[in-house]
């Protein structure tokens, strides 16, 4: 018989210790910050963005190459607006759901001196974080939440505080599918959807404008955890010349197209804005559409590309990364706009709102040309095309509409 | 009919790749009794060491060495690597949790897996990566092969699961024909027993970690010649070899292969006949009831209870 | 700390029915010397209502000091996770089966509460009514998910459990067409939930997007009462069966113990706790999501029950607080270096003690970085001249070597470094050790500043990891849990 018995007790004093001085370091800035926040906020002293986006997790590919852009943008523009800027990431991963958005909302509610938000970068997180910035008065710039409803009416999916400087999946929709129809002549098409909402939004409106123009379509629903795609390959009729793949990840629309070869389906990979990928996706024969030119052929942008190269060695731009410093553009605008406005400081966050709402950028327009809001929907972009590319079998871009 | 040949190859070669993951599970659950929470993870360290390796040797654009080297260099160094973490991970993380609680090496194990993960995310970045087998020698290794029927056997397919099958084979007789194997066996059956009968516990918990980490190192570098990596994939690939471990009966080394095989071939011929969107519903329902009906696996040994 | 570990609640005196050596193996140890052990002798002399009184105290008062939503809004989702830890507690660590499809049933509960409170199905129940009825439908799918599982032990009762949750993700993810209808809204989830309502007055969620008080203060009301209800749940009959079907179920069922009713009753309760959770959580968030309820939170839960000490109630409530506060805590990185710096000093004076060599190695790493600060300057001054911010920051900079750009490669080797020598310092004993300690702990500080705090968010993990790694080595048992009684 073996018997143990005694055992210390010091972690557990210790463990409260710990905790005692845990909720000592978070109790005490947050109560501290309040006391002055009441006389408005200096446009001269340090202002905060916030940024919500995937970071860790399956989905993190994303967020970070958006948080590469937004670190270079906030490093950069604000001294030639005269503001100083901190960007306050927070992760959001996929595998958790919305909830952290939430609770990063109230994060940022609670920090007086952040001004604004960049993001959150899903439609999911928008959907579930919004009421809670728009009722605090803080206004919401997104580089990639394409879901339709975000910018229609005022509920909870949809507050005035919400921006997108993309635009919406019933623009992208329609111009793949009219594409396929018009030009490539399609007659079946496959169109896939990873069980998540962006590729669910995106595929739902290409399929039923195909569907409408009486092009054979089929379905398939794929996990979004799956990353060997060859049983879905095989499902793949012999006859289909397309197949949308609206992911996220240029390197599965990669993995894809090469299987379907593998296979001997004569289908081409066509990927919306998500699989967008000069550095990752370069199948031959495969189309990509996306709201902006390939940021690398934008004269006006190439110095802005060259210095985020310089920041990000061994990195090729994608197409998360460029509209995230374009939310940032539009923000610091707006900023600096309730600064000028409120003579120097801004009264109440919500002024922000205003003045974004107000923006348009005129040069220097990360994306190319000017940035304005809609005339339709003053929330989301002025952008009335989408760029299709076919790829070349040298792997590089080609603008084909 | 050619959908049926496609279809099976799929089976055939996903469930290689989950047989060499669930053969690791396997392997450790005999000797520690612990479920290795953290092997998906060693698995997707193979994978990243094989990019490194393949990057080390010029990239699939310019091979400093013929394709056949640079495949068997790659899945070497995989195993080579995926070896010695294993080895580390039993050190640090289990060895000192041999006589706690059964539980409390599940929570190291997950402890390691959150780690792992996580570092490669901070040292290699989020993204996913190919290979891009697709330009090692003008795609030879996807146009050449054979064809059954109108379906073409590519040479990577064949390649991956020839190899993953000679490793069975290998492991098959280093746990039976050898002095250290029977030892393994010996310790799986009664740990105690065995350390009065002289065997160094000790060395043969190592060297199995060395054979499960070794497999999964090779898994890894074999998977990624196909399909893209990322520091993420482990968790959901340690689950489907963990299900494969299950299902054929925990501890047994048959059965690994067999619930690898029996997984790999219920995915793919419920995706290719009957539902894409339904499919983990079919497979996951279909697996409860047979767990019911064997709880022990397709070849697990009844627990014997003694009192 | 006198709880949960019956029957010792009991008088210490032999008590009839009972054998006198259990009745008392719980004093059967050897009390610690000196101050401490007054202290701890004091503690365990606090009876178990009182820990609950303090906890319930810590959270009420908290708003009252500080005013900040987003403090609020973390102290309510710890009392999410407190509230989960203990209904996985009834689980795993009074029933002692291995359950991986618990957070299953949260979704359940918020799922639940979903369709009878939102304008889905424009149905809209009263709190009143479709709480109780929640908890009764959560503790039903705990007793269907039981019903087949009971015959099933282990890591296959595990297993079993784990497919159930993934089931639970596939319907509720796919759910926007089943058989044509919609019914969970899929991947987009169900938004437009309404809040907990009682008699017709809906409960505030936000105060102009500043989280209200009101919802904290049901939260904590919520988990006062589940805490107390299961204390008794625990001292019954069937809390004592539960132990012993935990320690042996063979002899259990042996002695005459219904042992799958026990399992059933063990996995009902468990999810009867983890459905009313989900009904604040959805009602809370006014939405709820099928991703919420997948495989890392599980992992979180099982980490905070773990942490904290199975079995014991306050144990895992504390774990619950301890992970739920760190991981909000390492979100910002200077916050994450202060807490660094404390552990790394707390850390080598536990290793070291109160010895000679603890002021020589504290000493010398200081020594030590100045002087590598110093002549790293002097050859190359960009080495030197990167920027830190936060806490500490100015402090840290004229210790710490953080250039102004790292190369690509610096990073990877110095990490993998760190953690190579650092495993293998604790296996060098002698004079050796504390030689070496110093460069050791030099180098954690140096890739503390130019890699872990360069990002945060997988840095938040990583710590996480480790900490379970080494404190499951410390302490397998947790914080709070008893070390059991082994008999071989």
């Amino acid at each position: 018989m073996k018997i143990s018995m005694s055992y210390p007790r010091v972690t557990a004093v210790a463990a409260a210790a710990a905790l005692a001085g845990m909720a000592a370091i978070t109790v005490v800035p947050a109560t501290a910050a309040p006391a002055k926040a009441s006389a408005g906020l200096s446009c001269s002293s340090t202002l905060k963005i916030g940024f919500v986006t995937p970071l860790t997790g399956v989905a993190a590919f994303l967020g970070q190459e958006q948080l590469t852009w937004a670190k270079y943008a906030v490093a950069t523009l604000p001294a030639k607006l005269g503001l100083k800027i901190k960007l306050v990431p927070g992760d959001t991963p996929v595998e958790q759901g919305p909830a952290p958005a939430q609770t990063l909302a109230q994060k940022y509610v609670a920090d007086k001196s952040v001004v604004g938000v960049i993001g959150p970068s899903t439609s999911g997180a928008v959907a579930a974080s919004s009421k809670t910035y728009a009722q605090a008065g803080i206004v919401q710039i997104s580089p990639s939440a394409t879901r339709t409803t975000l910018t229609k009416g005022d509920n909870q999916e949809a507050t005035k505080a919400f921006f997108r400087v993309v635009p919406a999946d019933d623009l992208q929709g329609p111009t793949d599918a009219n594409y396929m129809i018009d030009t490539l002549k399609v007659k079946n098409v496959v169109v896939i959807d990873f069980q998540e909402p962006y590729s669910q939004g995106l595929g739902g409106e290409v399929e039923s404008t195909l569907q409408k123009a009486g092009v054979t379509t089929s379905h398939q629903s794929i996990a979004n955890t799956v990353t060997d795609y060859s049983a879905y390959v095989t499902k793949v009729p012999t006859a289909a010349d397309i197949v949308f793949f609206p992911t996220q990840s240029p390197a599965a629309a990669q993995a894809f197209a090469g299987q379907l070869v593998e296979q001997g389906k004569k289908a081409k990979v066509f990927v919306g804005d998500g699989g967008f990928g000069p550095g990752s996706f370069k199948a031959p024969g495969s189309f990509a559409s996306i709201f902006a030119p390939d940021v690398t052929t934008i004269a006006s942008s190439k110095a802005i590309v060259a210095g985020w190269q310089k920041a990000n060695p061994g990195k090729t731009a994608g197409s998360f990364g460029p509209p995230t410093y374009g939310a940032v553009q539009v923000l610091l605008q707006a900023i600096k706009a309730a600064c000028v406005a409120g003579k120097g400081s801004i009264a109440k966050r919500s002024a922000v709102i205003a003045a974004t709402r107000k923006v348009s950028i005129n040069t220097g327009w990360i994306l190319g040309g000017k940035f304005n809001w809609s005339k339709v929907n003053t929330r989301d972009p002025d952008v009335t095309k989408f760029y299709l590319y076919e790829i070349q079998s040298d792997g590089s871009y080609k603008r084909v509409g | 009919m050619d959908t049926f040949v496609q279809v099976t190859l799929n089976g055939l070669t996903a469930g290689s790749t989950y047989a060499l993951i669930a053969l690791g599970y396997t392997l450790i659950y005999g000797v520690l009794k612990l479920l290795n929470f953290a092997h998906g993870d060693v698995f997707m360290v193979g994978s990243f060491i094989g990019f490194g390796t393949l990057q080390a040797l010029g990239g699939t654009s310019d091979p400093v060495v013929p394709v056949w080297l640079l495949l068997i260099l790659m899945v070497l160094a995989g195993m080579a690597g995926c070896a010695i973490l294993g080895v580390a991970i039993e050190r640090f993380a289990y060895r000192p949790l041999r006589d706690a609680p059964r539980i409390a090496p599940l929570i190291s194990a997950l402890g390691v897996s959150f780690f792992l993960a996580n570092s490669m995310q901070l040292m290699f970045g989020a993204d996913q990566r190919n290979y891009g087998t697709f330009a090692l020698g003008n795609g030879e290794l996807f146009t050449k092969g054979f064809s059954i029927g109108n379906v073409h056997v590519p040479l990577i397919r064949i390649i991956t699961i020839v190899a993953a099958f000679a490793l069975m084979v290998v492991l098959w007789f280093l746990v039976t024909r050898t002095r250290t194997g029977k030892a393994m066996r010996a310790v799986s059956f009664d740990r105690e027993a065995a350390a009065m009968m002289g065997i160094d516990i000790d060395r043969v918990i190592v060297f199995t970690f060395v054979l499960g980490s070794a497999l999964a190192g090779a898994g890894g570098v074999m998977f990624a010649l196909r399909v893209p990596t990322a520091a993420s994939i482990g968790f959901v690939i340690g689950l489907k070899g963990f299900t494969a471990a299950v299902i054929g009966g925990i501890g047994s080394i048959p059965g690994a292969v067999a619930g690898g095989m029996i997984l790999g071939f219920a995915e793919s011929f419920t995706t290719g006949y009957i539902t894409t969107r339904w499919s983990d519903l079919a497979i996951f329902t279909v697996l409860i009831t047979f767990m019911l009906f064997r709880p022990n696996g397709l070849l697990g040994r009844a627990g014997v209870s003694k009192v | 700390m006198s709880e949960p570990r019956e029957p010792h609640d009991a008088p210490s005196g032999p008590a009839i029915g009972q054998d006198e050596w259990v009745a008392r193996h719980g004093d059967n140890r050897s009390a610690r010397a000196g101050a401490l052990g007054t202290i701890e002798a004091r503690l365990r002399t606090v009876p178990w209502w009182g820990w609950l009184i303090l906890l319930v105290a810590a959270f009420a008062l908290l708003p009252i000091v500080s005013p900040s939503g987003y403090v609020r809004r973390v102290a309510f989702d710890t009392t999410v996770y407190m509230l989960l830890a203990l209904g996985l507690n009834i689980v795993v660590g009074w029933g002692g089966l291995l359950d991986l499809g618990y957070v299953a049933f949260y979704g359940v509960g918020a799922y639940a509460y979903a369709l009878l409170d939102s304008k889905l199905f424009g149905i809209h129940l009263p709190s009143i009514v479709s709480i109780p009825l929640i908890v009764l439908i959560g503790a039903l799918a705990g007793f269907l998910v039981g019903l087949p599982s009971r015959r099933l032990v282990g890591d296959y009762l595990a297993i079993v459990t784990l497919f159930f949750l993934q089931i639970f993700l596939t319907v509720t993810t796919n759910g926007d067409e089943i058989l044509g209808k919609n019914i969970t809204n899929g991947a987009n989830g169900i938004l437009n939930v309404d809040p907990l309502n009682f008699l017709g007055h809906d409960l505030t969620v936000e105060h102009a997007g500043v989280f209200a008080v009101s919802y904290l203060y049901v939260g904590v009301a919520i988990f006062a009462i589940v805490y107390v209800a299961l204390h008794f749940v625990n001292v019954s009959r069937t809390g004592r069966a539960w132990r012993s079907l935990r320690e042996d179920p063979l002899a259990a069922e042996t002695m005459g113990m219904p042992v799958s009713m026990l399992k059933l009753m063990a996995f009902s309760f468990g999810a009867g706790v983890a459905a009313l959770t989900g009904t604040l959580f959805a009602s809370l968030n006014a939405s709820t999501f099928p991703l919420t309820f997948s495989f890392p939170l599980l992992i979180t839960i099982y980490t905070m029950v773990i942490l904290g000490g199975q079995g014991s109630q306050f144990g895992v409530a504390i774990g619950a607080i301890l992970i739920s506060v760190l991981l909000e805590l390492l979100r910002d990185p200077s916050n994450a270096r202060v807490l660094f710096y404390a552990f790394a000093v707390l850390a080598v004076i536990a290793a070291l003690g109160r010895s000679r060599a603890l002021g020589a190695v504290l000493a010398g790493t200081l020594a030590f970085g100045f002087a590598a600060h110093a002549i790293a300057g002097a050859i190359q001054h960009d080495w030197v001249a990167g920027t830190t911010e936060g806490g500490l920051a100015s402090t840290v900079s004229s210790w710490v070597i953080v250039p102004t750009t790292l190369g690509d490669w610096l990073g990877p080797v110095a990490y993998i470094s760190l953690i190579g020598i650092g495993l293998t310092l604790t296996l060098i004993r002698g004079p050796l050790r504390y030689i070496l300690l110093v460069p050791t702990l030099y180098l954690a500080a140096f890739v503390w500043e130019n890699v872990l705090l360069v990002q945060p968010e997988p840095t938040r993990y990583i710590v996480l990891g480790a900490m379970l790694i080494a404190l499951m080595v410390v302490r397998p048992n947790g914080i709070f849990g008893e070390r059991r009684v082994e008999i071989i």
